[in-house]
């Protein structure tokens, strides 16, 4: 397979890119969390776990349908299957904490999960990494001064129309403007007439969907294992505390920025302590903004 | 014959039988298990300080445990220093870090405070795995030394090499610990602790200045856990980079949750009870080849959460008690 | 009342746990236990059980020719989940508790540099199944023995041939965080400046990382001859792949701990032209033991190819036993066994997967040699390959072509 020649080498915009690719990725898992938080206030530390499920559902999907439909295809079922598993489990699970609404109640009903989550995969689907075959056949790509896979291209490529897709699902549609109309203020919303439990019920799925959908992304790039969803959590919050809970446009921008500030630092200053760019960086903007660099959106 | 006249004679068989507990249960494996139900009853009652009583939740708390174990450790190592003053300097060590996690809580509360405990602990426990030349990293620090041994006189020589030894050190230090905790909890202090747990703004207008109390509580706090880290640390003799992941803390407030939050007892009840059930669970893992350990774990947490929200304290106060105390004539 | 009802069942639950736990200990003692540590839950649980499957494969077959002494042997497994303090306490547990006369086992160094520790302090014989670092036979622990080759005995072959074939003029580093990558490092580092190559870079990640592309980027830039690369099946894979991704090409030269069954399937064609320093079983079969090793792991777990881990621990058992067999018979005194034991393993000289095994005084296997292999294609399928010495090589060496000039 021949591929063409870089024009340019340059390490700094390689790195660039790398970052912007993989901040598409954390954008994506981001937004779910930061939407559930802004709706409903729950800080769901499972969040990544729905990632991971969306992976292996992928898998069994991909296992019967084969190639380019399938890999499509996975997408898709990861995001329904993972949409259905948070319906159930925001409706039996946070819902029952709605009458006692501590955020340490919740936080601690997430760890649980979480915990519950991981080595119950590991139980079902076995320790053993896994991975989903490269539907373009590992193949490159050369743009100029940059070079990567095709998969990677392509899934930043789909992270960033299916972005796009949930700000106009927000934005242009009656059902988005009622979530973003709860979000900012639930006792008006209630007043306007919006179904509360619908729109909470509505949110959870829609985020998890997402979390699934990106789990894909990250299973077919990366690996899949059942801890695969720890990290991707932990960067999800560091990104949405950088962007400010509940902000949507803050964890896009926020994603990018901790993507390329890793891949930056990791090159330049250290790549042992890449992993603690985005915890470095939150504590620096949260000690000078309490409400991350966008500001959270303000509830009564 | 009234409840006051019947507490004291209680609490001197009590002692009496943990005391003899040791030459009771002989298995040195039961022992081992009693000294880590110790050291943990010290670490979560040290979390429980922050999340309990002050509405503190810090989900890095397992940082301070790993910097007590490593100071300790390393001043024992390198510098020769008796493992019975560096108990308390790993505890100091711990407190300023203590302190500096402390700050942040000023302004930050809920998920922002608990996402910065977490980040303030993952780079704690990346520094301990990259800082090679004084940690070892990944490898930890091995042959710590045990407690000296105390020389009583000439011929009675203890040395603390045993399960059945370190018991009785960390027994009476648990018991301190909870003595002076629940003194603590009865005093101004602890009172004002829980008046800024409820209601933060409320408690500021009577004069009760949050930061102050949010310094002290994770200063005192830190102290504990770091403390018990250096218990572990020349118990085990051994320590690693593990001591500071997020497992750890997990483990410590699956404890406390259990247990009961904010109650003295309940990271006592917690402590044990899982310290034994996470080891017992091993069986299942022999017979049945699978390994539920960790999804009891998490299933436990979730249930107490849904439907135990005090814990098994909570269980007590609620059911139990109310059964067994006579009405007040 | 259903709340009631809810706790009561979770509070039952957990009495009855706690109280069948300790109602379980009461096993018969008709059996030969012998203690086993392994990392059987956590990152590095899949090698660990294909340990665990040549070790099972071992005792069927000792257990089917009659045990020993009449008495059929027993595995009892401890995890150490890859955590030394873990390690630790599972140890503990088989030695006072389960009562074993010896313990075998055990996969990753941090872990086995503690557990030996404790069984050297407890006088019980421990045989390391697992686990490169030098510092575990070199405490002058006397109950501590090792069936697997130490680093500097692992990587002789490989350092030899750097030095007399492939003479890199520059090389890079691409370390897992852990003593694993750092003790291989510290070696490697040293051969370098023997052969006089310039050492670029060195660069690491942790294990569970998955992405790699910023390290593979900067490595691209410096274009590095040679890139030792220490890392374990997953991470191995994903460097291969993301390699490919950023079209990037050196001689990896890694350990050859990376070489399992997994890393194939995950990897595929992509990780031709990769090296390693190994005892895979299948490039021995001229050996007889080795063939029928092969044939009756595959006979019992279908088709499943054993791979370094489970001929190790098949070995490691092996071992065992058969110091076992040598005391002449089990006092049931616990501290005569182990010591009984302990002569027996000193003595041992036998012929097994792995090649001899014998002791130094310091209970490290000397007589084991592994080889350099390096990955090669055929019929599009990654397969491994001896390379040197030119006496034992199965296939010459091949100089890692550009991507886009493989087929």
């Amino acid at each position: 397979m021949r591929a063409p020649r870089r024009l340019v080498e340059s390490l700094f915009l390689q790195q660039v890119f790398n970052g912007l690719i993989v901040g598409s990725l954390y954008c994506l898992i981001a937004i779910g969390l930061t939407m559930i938080f802004g709706v409903m206030r729950i800080s769901n530390f499972a969040h990544g776990d729905f990632s991971m499920l969306g992976a292996y559902i992928a898998l069994y999907f991909i296992a019967v349908v084969s190639g380019w439909f399938g890999w499509i295809g996975s997408l898709v079922a990861a995001a329904i299957g993972v949409g259905i598993i948070g319906f159930f489990v925001e409706r039996f699970l946070f819902r029952r904490l709605l009458t006692r609404w501590t955020d340490i109640d919740i936080i601690m009903l997430s760890i649980g999960l979480f915990i519950l989550l991981e080595n119950g995969a590991r139980l079902v689907f076995g320790p053993t990494p896994k991975m989903i075959p490269d539907p373009f056949g590992n193949t490159s790509v050369n743009l100029l001064v940059v070079s990567t896979s095709t998969l990677r291209l392509l899934s930043f490529v789909i992270s960033c129309v299916a972005i796009f897709l949930l700000q106009l699902f927000l934005i242009k549609t009656k059902v988005g403007v009622a979530i973003r109309a709860t979000s900012q203020n639930r006792n008006a919303a209630l007043l306007m007439g919006i179904n509360i439990s619908f729109i909470y019920s509505l949110t959870f799925v829609v985020g998890s969907a997402l979390a699934g959908f990106g789990g894909v992304l990250y299973g077919t790039i990366f690996a899949i294992f059942p801890t695969m969803g720890a990290m991707p959590t932990l960067k999800a919050f560091a990104v949405t505390i950088l962007g400010g809970m509940g902000n949507i446009r803050g964890a896009i921008f926020g994603g990018f920025i901790l993507g390329v500030a890793e891949t930056l630092g990791g090159n330049y200053i250290s790549m042992q302590y890449k992993n603690a760019i985005g915890f470095i960086m939150i504590i620096l903007v949260l000690l000078v903004i309490p409400n991350g660099l966008f500001g959270e959106k303000q509830r009564t | 014959m009234n409840r006051k006249s019947v507490k004291w004679p209680l609490i001197a068989l009590g002692a009496l039988i943990l005391l003899a507990l040791p030459w009771i249960i002989r298995d040195r494996y039961v022992q081992h298990l009693m000294v880590l139900s110790c050291i943990s009853i010290i670490l979560s009652s040290s979390w429980n300080l922050l999340a309990g009583y002050s509405g503190l939740l810090n989900l890095g708390h397992a940082a301070f445990f790993g910097i007590g174990g490593y100071t300790s450790a390393l001043l024992a190592l390198k510098l020769g220093l008796s493992p019975w003053i560096g108990l308390p300097l790993g505890g100091v060590m711990a407190s300023f870090f203590g302190i500096l996690l402390g700050i942040p809580s000023f302004r930050l509360s809920g998920p922002y405070l608990a996402i910065t405990t977490i980040g303030f602990s993952e780079i704690l426990r990346l520094v301990s795995m990259n800082w090679v030349s004084m940690t070892r990293g990944s490898l930890g620090l091995y042959g710590i030394p045990p407690f000296t041994p105390l020389k009583l006189s000439e011929k009675i020589f203890i040395p603390f090499t045993t399960e059945q030894n370190v018991y009785y050190i960390v027994l009476v230090f648990t018991v301190l610990i909870l003595f002076l905790l629940k003194k603590l909890i009865h005093s101004e202090f602890g009172i004002s602790l829980k008046s800024m747990r409820e209601d933060e703004i409320g408690s500021e207008s009577i004069g009760i200045h949050a930061s102050y109390y949010k310094l002290m509580v994770f200063m005192i706090s830190a102290f504990l856990a770091g403390f018990a880290g250096s218990l572990y640390a020349h118990y085990i003799r051994l320590i690693s980079p593990e001591m500071l992941s997020l497992g750890e803390t997990f483990s410590v407030l699956t404890m406390v949750m259990v247990g009961g939050l904010g109650t003295l007892g309940g990271p006592v009840i917690g402590a044990v009870l899982l310290t034994f059930l996470s080891e017992g669970l091993r069986f299942v893992e022999d017979y049945a080849k699978i390994d539920i350990r960790l999804i009891i774990y998490g299933l436990l947490l979730m249930l107490t959460i849904l439907f135990m929200r005090n814990g098994i304290a909570g269980i007590w106060k609620e059911i139990i008690k109310p059964i067994i105390s006579k009405p007040e004539r | 009342m259903k709340r009631r009802s809810m706790i009561k069942m979770v509070l039952g639950g957990m009495l009855c746990l706690i109280i069948l736990t300790y109602g379980t200990s009461l096993k018969a003692q008709e059996s030969i236990p012998i203690g086993i540590l392994g990392p059987f839950t956590g990152s590095l649980a899949f090698n660990a059980e294909e340990m665990k499957k040549g070790m099972i494969l071992a005792i069927d077959e000792i257990n089917a020719k009659g045990g020993v002494f009449g008495r059929k042997v027993e595995l009892i497994f401890g995890d150490t989940e890859a955590k030394p303090d873990k390690g630790v306490a599972a140890v503990k547990k088989l030695i006072t508790r389960d009562k074993v006369p010896v313990v075998g086992g055990g996969y990753a160094s941090s872990v086995n540099i503690a557990t030996s520790e404790v069984c050297q302090n407890e006088k019980t014989p421990i045989v390391v199944a697992i686990a490169i670092s030098p510092t575990i036979t070199n405490r002058g622990f006397d109950y501590v023995f090792r069936t697997s080759p130490n680093s500097p005995q692992f990587l002789a072959g490989m350092n030899e041939w750097l030095e007399k074939v492939k003479k890199p003029k520059t090389v890079a580093f691409l370390m897992e965080n852990t003593d694993y990558g750092r003790d291989g490092e510290k070696i490697w580092s040293a051969q370098s400046q023997k052969v006089g190559a310039k050492e670029l870079a060195h660069l690491y990640f942790e294990i569970g990382d998955t992405d790699f592309t910023t390290q593979i980027s900067k490595l691209k830039e410096l274009k590095p001859e040679v890139t030792f690369n220490i890392a374990s099946t997953t991470e191995a894979a994903l460097i291969q792949k993301q390699a490919r991704e950023l079209n990037f090409v050196t001689q990896w030269i890694g350990v050859g701990g990376q070489f399992t069954e997994a890393y194939f399937k995950m990897a595929g064609p992509l990780c031709q032209y990769a090296m390693g320093s190994s005892l895979e079983p299948t490039l021995a079969m001229k050996n007889p033991i080795v063939a029928d090793f092969v044939k009756s792991y595959e006979a019992k777990y279908q088709k499943a190819r054993p791979g370094i881990f489970s001929s190790q621990g098949y070995d490691n058992i092996m071992v065992i036993v058969d110091a076992i067999k040598r005391t002449g018979k089990l006092t049931g005194d616990l501290q005569k066994d182990r010591d009984a034991i302990r002569d027996a393993l000193r003595k041992t000289s036998i012929n097994l997967t792995q090649g001899k095994i014998e002791f130094d005084k310091n209970g490290q296997v000397y007589t084991v040699v592994p080889s350099p292999v390096q990955v090669q294609l055929a019929d599009g399928k990654p397969q491994l390959s001896i390379i040197y010495p030119p006496d034992r090589a199965g296939s010459t060496y091949q100089e890692p072509l550009p991507w886009d000039k493989r087929k």
